[in-house]
């Protein structure tokens, strides 16, 4: 299998403690990489580093082999990204931010139409593409998101929780479409901090705590490494601080009796 | 300003002072989607702001009054305050009107509550009721409080420069009923705008108003703008007006209320005091509607704010986009300018920040050239029209519009739309691209030529004829031509997608250059164009400016960095000291 993106010693500071710190993996054409973490591991700030957003204080990311700042846009025309947060032009209607995205590629005008067009009746937004974007919902937002991740047929997919806000059914269809591009061959980096799903969709899982990485396996094998049954006590055990039923105890004396 | 909020905070602490609270916050503060970069004001910043004009308007008064040059004018002892102080009174009133109802169209946005407010207080135990009285009360205090802050310095500064020789008596009067006009007119100036906007999105589905809303605020500017000329004309039309007893039918509303204000005075003519009370029923009936118009948007915005946002029908198809396929071939060669020019279009057009500014810059350009146009027909009327050639004023008049046009979609590129969304231009555009410049130039262009063709060349041809129509018409294109690439030189963004330019040391020199700029571009370039349209030899003046410009220009643009040419999204303060992190 071809290593199509590296990471090596990614290092990024803000302030004066690193939000993330030497952090190394390989995410290979065929394979679904997981990043697994809390809020504020720095999954996010991990994923703005792999698409160029943002520059790493230190480290490299690479493109097979080469790093992906000697040509970026070279590097982000086969890249296909979806945000965290569905920030979009509200004023745009569904089609035309389509449009805008497609035209910012290159892509021919005719095939674009049609692509888009057949993508929106597939991802069911085809009833609202003339609508305002500030009038969807956010799980419309999110499929407008997917779309234009996948408009261009990247070889490299980076997804940062791309189920957020989607219904029971379009999350089947995301999480389905995700397994059977990794069979075809493309390279994707699936960012959640979502057990359930990354457990099913993930070839390979990556744990983030605090910045760095401290665990990372295929997924069939991490929570045996740990010692666990499920990777939701793997992940319990190498992340969280502190013990979720007795937290839940104190929040329901708070509610009830005003103190902890 | 921080006690008076801690005052504040204890104050409010009570269910409904706390919801009043909430609501004056709301339409204060910037909204929590706003990312620094973007235009927020504090509640501070938009008061002072607000009271700056009449302030230094009261203090340019003292020139006029000032005692010492009264006793130099001889004009000491047969001064007469009510009288001499009319046009300046008139002028306070207008000024005050248009600061009030420029402030309501600026913040009706936040004026009436949202989506966000019903997601928020809808679902906690409040009554309704409650919630629509805390918001009247609200926009109580915020009306009291724009109608005080901008007449806070004007109300006893400018009795006191007035009636600086006069007894304590004439004195109080003049200041009580000084600060009395200008209060109600305030008042009425927020009232009749939240009266007007209101109407409109009571009677006009959620849809049509959102569309509407920014077109209908751009014609309120333009109404308070053209106010403001009214300065010169309507207190010298009120002093011959004694005996008229409708008076109010032939003057603005700002005219009431100075005849609200002498009669007060005790100049008790049927003009006057028919205009008074035209004053008092105008504000009476503003308050009524604004009410109405309250009520009617709370139950529209607030009450059925679910049913609203969930039943809005799917648009129909677009109309295809001709004009844009059009132009692909004929102006935009590449995919970015394809892109970003149906964006920027897009966001001109339908973005109610951008549509707004741009059209306070057309309509006070277009006010200040009809105010142009009405000079030169004043004073010279059997010549303006009929003469061979028209005069520097008629000449000057696409210039104005033209400047004001420019110059505002080039400040209205720099207003971002949401900043966080930019995220798919930093994405999809390679940084090093240089097509920032030609796509603003065209974007520009497309406003300029139309107007030029279809406006300036075919009215001065039918009045003066062809060649001076191509001529004249000619002159302009090649003056906003310099204007634009003057304006373009060193411009990296895309338009509506960098954050809004930090305060500048230079931003004073800047002004400056531009009203110079603005008097170069129109009067100089008008009168020089009227010399030479009677003799031809003056048009060699415009030669070496066209060739300065260009060589300026050429050298500025040759000599720009690498670093300086890539795409900006962000705009940089310029700071003394800079940490290097060189151990990192």
């Amino acid at each position: 299998m071809e290593l199509a993106l590296e990471a090596r010693g990614l290092r990024k500071c803000y302030t004066a403690a690193p939000a993330v710190s030497d952090v190394t993996f390989g995410l290979y054409a065929g394979e679904v990489l997981g990043c697994l973490g809390a809020n504020g591991a720095g999954k996010s700030t991990i994923v703005k580093m792999l698409t160029g957003l943002s520059e790493p204080t230190r480290g490299q990311v690479l493109w097979f082999g080469a790093s992906i700042h000697k040509d970026l846009v070279a590097y982000r025309r086969r890249l296909g990204y979806v945000p965290e947060e569905p920030e979009l032009y509200s004023y745009l209607s569904g089609w035309e931010y389509l449009e805008m995205v497609g035209t910012l590629r290159g892509m021919d005008r005719a095939k674009m139409a049609k692509k888009i067009d057949a993508l929106l009746a597939l991802f069911s937004l085809a009833p609202h593409r003339h609508s305002s974007i500030g009038s969807y919902s956010k799980g419309m937002r999110q499929r407008i998101l997917l779309i234009a991740a996948l408009l261009h047929d990247p070889e490299i997919l980076i997804l940062d929780e791309p189920l957020s806000g989607l219904d029971v059914v379009s999350a089947l269809i995301v999480k389905s479409l995700i397994k059977t591009l990794g069979e075809r061959g493309k390279a994707i980096f699936y960012c959640s901090h979502v057990l359930e799903v990354v457990e099913k969709v993930c070839s390979h899982v990556m744990i983030l705590r605090k910045g760095k990485v401290i665990a990372y396996a295929p997924t069939a094998e991490l929570h045996r490494m740990v010692g666990h049954a499920s990777l939701e006590q793997a992940f319990v055990h190498l992340v969280a601080d502190r013990d979720a039923e007795q937290t839940a105890s104190e929040i329901v004396q708070v509610m009830s009796t005003g103190a902890a | 300003m921080e006690l008076a909020n801690q005052h504040w905070e204890r104050l409010s602490h009570g269910l409904f002072l706390r919801l009043v609270r909430h609501c004056v916050d709301r339409i204060f503060s910037g909204d929590e989607s706003t990312e620094p970069g973007e235009l927020d004001l504090s509640i501070a910043t938009v008061l002072a702001l607000l009271a700056t004009p009449t302030a230094f308007v009261s203090l340019f008064c003292m020139d006029h009054y000032g005692s010492l040059l009264l006793f130099l004018r001889g004009q000491a002892t047969d001064f007469d305050p009510y009288t001499a102080s009319s046009s300046d009174e008139y002028f306070f009133i207008v000024l005050a009107m248009v600061v009030a109802g420029a402030a309501a169209v600026w913040k009706w946005d936040r004026l009436l509550p949202d989506r966000r407010d019903y997601a928020n207080l809808a679902p906690l135990p409040i009554a309704s009721s409650r919630i629509f009285l805390a918001n009247l009360a609200a926009l109580s205090v915020l009306a009291v409080v724009l109608s005080l802050d901008v007449n806070a310095v004007p109300s006893f500064l400018f009795p006191l420069v007035v009636c600086a020789l006069q007894t304590s008596h004439v004195f109080g009067v003049f200041l009580a009923t000084h600060t009395l006009t200008i209060v109600a007119a305030s008042a009425f100036g927020f009232l009749a705008v939240f009266a007007l906007l209101g109407i409109l999105m009571a009677l006009l589905p959620y849809r049509a108003f959102r569309k509407a809303s920014p077109y209908a605020r751009c014609g309120i500017v333009f109404v308070l703008m053209a106010l403001l000329t009214t300065t010169v004309s309507v207190p010298r039309k009120m002093e011959h007006l004694r005996n008229v007893s409708h008076a109010w039918a032939y003057l603005p509303p700002p005219g009431w209320f100075l005849g609200l204000c002498q009669t007060l005075r005790g100049q008790r003519s049927p003009a006057m005091t028919s205009l008074g009370g035209a004053a008092i029923v105008g504000l009476l009936f503003a308050l009524a509607l604004s009410l109405a118009a309250y009520s009617l948007c709370y139950a529209r915005c607030f009450a059925q704010s679910a049913e609203t946002m969930a039943n809005l029908p799917a648009r129909r198809a677009a109309r295809p986009s001709v004009v844009f396929r059009l132009l692909d071939p004929l102006l935009l060669r590449s995919a970015f300018q394809r892109a970003c020019y149906r964006f920027a279009f897009r966001t001109i057009f339908r973005s109610e920040e951008q549509a707004f500014a741009l059209g306070g810059f057309l309509s006070l350009g277009i006010v200040i050239a009809s105010q142009t146009l009405l000079a030169a027909m004043n004073n010279r009327p059997s010549l303006t029209m009929s003469r061979a050639i028209p005069s520097a004023e008629i000449l000057s008049v696409p210039l104005i519009v033209g400047f004001f046009l420019i110059l505002g979609l080039w400040s209205v590129c720099a207003i971002p739309a949401p900043l966080r969304e930019n995220w798919v231009f930093r994405f999809h555009v390679d940084s090093r691209s240089r097509e920032c410049a030609p796509l603003a130039r065209k974007i520009i262009l497309t406003f300029v030529v139309p107007a030029l063709a279809t406006v300036c060349l075919p009215v001065y041809s039918h009045f003066w004829g062809w060649r001076v129509g191509v001529v004249h018409t000619a002159l302009v294109a090649m003056s906003c031509v310099l204007l634009m690439e003057g304006l373009l030189v060193g411009f990296r963004k895309i338009p509506f997608t960098c954050s809004l330019p930090k305060f500048k040391s230079h931003v004073i020199v800047s002004v400056l250059l531009l009203v110079l700029g603005y008097f170069a571009f129109t009067s100089v370039t008008a009168t020089v164009e009227s010399w030479a349209l009677v003799d031809p030899l003056w048009f060699v003046l415009f030669a070496p400016v066209v060739l300065g410009v260009s060589v300026w220009l050429y050298w500025w643009r040759r000599g720009m960095a690498e670093n300086d040419r890539r795409i900006l999204f962000e705009e940089q303060s310029i700071t003394v000291v800079e940490v290097l992190n060189l151990n990192s």
